[in-house]
């Protein structure tokens, strides 16, 4: 395939472009990267581009040792797991029913599940709810009110409504009960698109924030974003330290820490994003087909 | 449903059969049913008995006489917002800050996946996509601390370079213009790369014949982007317009909270992040609820009048 001239410096053009698009993505995280592990110097001087400079791991020392980043941590991965079980076993006990053709009042239903990602009561009801359930400051709060995503739940409809009816038959042919289809055959088949829910509700799961904020008080209970967050709002954290470890405080500087503590954040993420990736682009193509 | 199986029932043995298959459907949702009812009870409980709180928008909530107990005060809420510049100020930069997101980050995905689509290389392909994605996973405390790091005036990598070269620095931060520069950069790079998915998927249902035949016929790359591959798309195009417009009304609360500071809360101040300051630190729950109620209601309109604006060109959501 050997174009014009003008077809030549188009790709070369597209690929310069495509290039430095790539490159904006991933440099600010490398650039964020260099900072935490930089000394304090070369931070004030300003002088730290995608590497770091003075080489130095006080800001996670800061952070692991006298914030409680462990904690948070250890919240986010209960949070996470917690949640996306739960996610996942309600997403397919809804969309199952909600694939059969013979599932008496199926229509209604889809409307009623529908209606509610046009129109919503809101932050302030949702939160009354919250309180009055007492489950202010459990995680229950977190699990709860998002247990299904309609979005996902739909994905998933489409997905089991496109498995062969042929399959079911002989199998109901063979005296399998609904319950055994579901987790013999069905479920199975559909190994590719749960993979890709679950990685959905596991991201959205470790990401969440505005939840965290409005329903945890105690900071016991926080995950990672809001530490991190708390942590470039204000100076509180920082000055606590620099009070109970004046050796730390020496070495250490609030962007220093700030930036470690996205990284910590981002880690994780990172670490499963190549798996993400080969499910994800599947699990938006199943849901784009149908519309 | 079509009820395409089922014949007219003619004769007495006939009725019988038509019995017994109701009977027998009747018992096929019984394992159905034991499903779905954990689900009824979660979206009546968590969706919509919830809805039955928004009252509280013409009443003057009070926690110790609970949502019933609390009295009626008609559309005093409401007037309230209305009449209120502080208020309107705020439901003018949702839409302001909605619509220009619009503007500047629509067309990106859309122009990210034709250049993507048309490289050729597959492993640089796979590259790019890989770059590209990274960003929506990341949430927005994740990308709000990375805009204030490179942005801070004091430390901040991009003051640095201008204090070297021109000898000053700018509160990039803290002036409207450019908070919003940057709010809006912001969210065209966490969300532009991921948007381009759906148009990807769109361009492989495009026909190559048609790019060898306009490349025979010597059309030249911009002419086949602008004659094949804009018209392949463009359904495509119109039902994520339509999408995004419906949603108009909503400005995320993690993006405003992470990026806002009080130098630009004349800007920066939406509806979400009023809702929250109000309703949930100031306890005026009525308030609140009113000002979510106007939202969720004109964004119902906004999403079913998109619908059908969409449906004129073919191309409704339902």
């Amino acid at each position: 395939m050997t174009g014009t001239k003008g077809e030549k410096w188009f790709y070369r053009a597209n690929g310069l472009i495509l290039t430095l698009v790539g490159l904006s993505c991933v440099l600010p995280l490398v650039h964020i990267a260099a900072l935490s592990l930089s000394g304090k110097f070369a931070l004030a001087a300003g002088s730290v581009g995608f590497w770091p400079r003075d080489f130095d791991t006080a800001a996670y020392r800061g952070l692991f040792l006298e914030m409680p980043m462990l904690q948070s941590f250890r919240n986010s991965v209960v949070i996470t797991l917690v949640g996306t079980t739960l996610n996942m076993l309600f997403t397919i006990m809804a969309a199952y029913p909600l694939s059969k053709r013979y599932f008496l009042g199926r229509k209604v239903y889809s409307f009623g599940v529908i209606f509610t990602m046009l129109f919503g009561a809101g932050m302030i009801p949702n939160y009354l709810l919250v309180k009055s359930l007492g489950l202010i400051d459990t995680y229950g709060a977190l699990w709860l009110p998002g247990l299904v995503s309609v979005w996902n739940l739909m994905v998933l409809r489409s997905f089991f409504e496109s498995l062969p009816e042929e399959l079911e038959e002989a199998a109901r042919i063979d005296g399998c009960s609904e319950w055994r289809l579901l987790a013999r055959i069905v479920l199975p088949l559909s190994l590719p698109v749960l993979a890709a829910l679950s990685l959905f509700y596991g991201v959205g799961q470790w990401n969440s924030f505005m939840n965290v904020l409005l329903y945890m008080n105690s900071s016991a209970k926080w995950n990672l974003s809001v530490l991190v967050q708390q942590l470039f709002q204000n100076r509180e954290f920082f000055d606590e330290m620099a009070n109970t470890r004046p050796d730390l405080a020496v070495i250490l500087t609030p962007e220093g820490v700030k930036a470690a503590g996205v990284v910590v954040m981002t880690l994780p993420m990172l670490i499963v994003y190549p798996f993400l990736q080969r499910f994800f682009v599947k699990g938006v193509m199943i849901g784009a087909v149908k519309g | 449903m079509e009820h395409t199986g089922s014949p007219l029932p003619t004769s007495a043995s006939a009725v019988r059969t038509k019995r017994k298959i109701s009977k027998r459907l009747l018992r096929q949702n019984i394992p159905l049913y034991a499903m779905f009812i954990p689900i009824m009870a979660y979206f009546i409980i968590f969706k919509y008995y919830p809805m039955t709180g928004l009252i509280i928008a013409f009443k003057n909530y009070r926690f110790i006489d609970g949502i019933w107990g609390s009295s009626w005060n008609g559309l005093d809420n409401f007037r309230l917002i209305f009449g209120n510049d502080q208020i309107s100020g705020i439901i003018w930069n949702t839409l302001k800050l909605s619509g220009l997101s619009i503007v500047v980050g629509f067309p990106m995905p859309i122009l990210l996946a034709i250049l993507v689509n048309e490289v050729r290389r597959s492993s640089f392909k796979r590259a790019v996509q890989t770059m590209v994605f990274l960003p929506h996973f990341l949430n927005w405390v994740i990308v709000g601390g990375i805009v204030l790091t490179v942005f801070s005036q004091s430390t901040g990598a991009i003051n640095h370079l201008l204090d070297a070269w021109f000898g000053t620095t700018f509160p990039f931060l803290y002036q409207p213009w450019s908070w919003l520069a940057i709010y809006l950069g912001a969210t065209v790079w966490k969300e532009a790369g991921w948007g381009m998915i759906i148009y990807l998927a769109a361009l492989t249902s495009i026909d190559q014949s048609l790019y060898e035949a306009a490349s025979i016929d010597g059309a030249s790359k911009w002419q086949q982007i602008r004659r094949i591959t804009l018209p392949g798309i463009m359904p495509t195009v119109i039902i994520m317009l339509v999408l995004k417009i419906g949603h108009l009304m909503e400005v995320g609360f993690d993006q405003i909270y992470v990026l806002q500071n009080q130098a630009v809360a004349d800007i920066s101040e939406v509806i979400s992040t009023f809702m929250y300051k109000i309703g949930i630190q100031q306890a005026q729950f009525s308030l609140a609820t009113a000002i979510g109620l106007f939202e969720s209601l004109v964004g119902l309109v906004l999403v079913v009048g998109a619908n059908r604006l969409a449906r004129r060109f073919g191309q409704g959501l339902w």
